[in-house]
């Protein structure tokens, strides 16, 4: 499948929403996991890596069927899978949170969403000067 | 968007639940002597039971990101046997002169105590990694 060798504003953007939403399923999955610190049996919650890496790579660069098409997002957003993590022994009531790593992949995950929306309003403000005819 | 604030309520259902779990540490600390509760029997050591809880929203309805919250499931009474001790002037002793007293370890209840701190912290700095990304992303409408 040909796909488009320059990479154009959609498609960067497109790339950046995806990283933002990763990144915001991430906390999602991680405040879970802390919320659930003293619940009994309950077995820490990772995002799948791999299922998350390929809808990014998919976003990153889309198919162009016709030479026509123009980039632009195709998924749900928000729609990342989880599944139990297994690093981590269970404590003796069965629960496999820790809290070092949890608040360790929140800061991560925080600075990733800073990243990409550092990245996304530099390119919203060039679009707004297209927009404003240089102004 | 309405992620991050799935992840505020989850966050939130953990500080509510460690509160409770504090309260109950405590009032089990307070009545750690007292020989008639609510029922006039002997005080027993109250425990809480948590629980997952699968907070509703629409983004779980379309299949995303799992969103499990915690909530208090049952604050149960503890049914170990109580202490007893040798009282014979004590308004509530029995025919052989002993006293019931709670079955409570105050070392025990200060560790569960300290635990559910630790946790209520944890979740407050969860909170506020969230605020700055919900702040951030309001950020990008800006000029």
């Amino acid at each position: 499948m040909p796909t488009s060798p320059i990479t154009s504003d959609a498609q960067t953007m497109s790339a950046l929403r995806r990283t933002l939403s990763l990144a915001a399923a991430r906390q999602v999955v991680s405040s879970s996991n802390l919320a659930n610190l003293s619940t009994p049996g309950y077995k820490a919650q990772e995002v799948d890596f791999d299922e998350a890496l390929d809808q990014h790579v998919g976003g990153a660069r889309l198919a162009v069927t016709n030479g026509r098409h123009l980039g632009g997002g195709s998924d749900a957003a928000g729609g990342f899978a989880t599944r139990v993590s297994e690093e981590g022994a269970a404590r003796r009531d069965g629960n496999t949170v820790q809290v070092d790593r949890e608040l360790l992949n929140m800061t991560r995950s925080a600075g990733e969403f800073a990243r990409a929306q550092t990245a996304l309003a530099a390119k919203f403000r060039l679009v707004r000067y297209a927009i404003n005819e240089s102004r | 968007m309405s992620t991050l604030n799935t992840a505020v309520s989850v966050a939130a259902s953990a500080l509510s639940a460690e509160r409770t779990r504090i309260e109950v540490a405590v009032s089990n600390l307070a009545n750690a002597g007292s020989t008639r509760g609510a029922d006039g029997k002997t005080y027993r050591r109250r425990d809480v039971v948590l629980a997952t809880d699968t907070v509703r929203s629409f983004d779980s309805a379309l299949g995303a990101a799992s969103a499990t919250g915690v909530k208090v499931a049952a604050i149960v009474e503890d049914q170990t046997a109580a202490r007893r001790s040798f009282d014979p002037s004590h308004p509530d002793a029995d025919s052989e002169g002993f006293v019931e007293l709670p079955n409570i370890n105050p070392a025990e209840e200060m560790v569960d105590m300290v635990g559910a701190s630790r946790a209520y912290q944890a979740n407050l700095t969860a909170i506020n990694l969230i605020r700055d990304l919900v702040s951030r992303s309001l950020e990008l409408g800006r000029a």
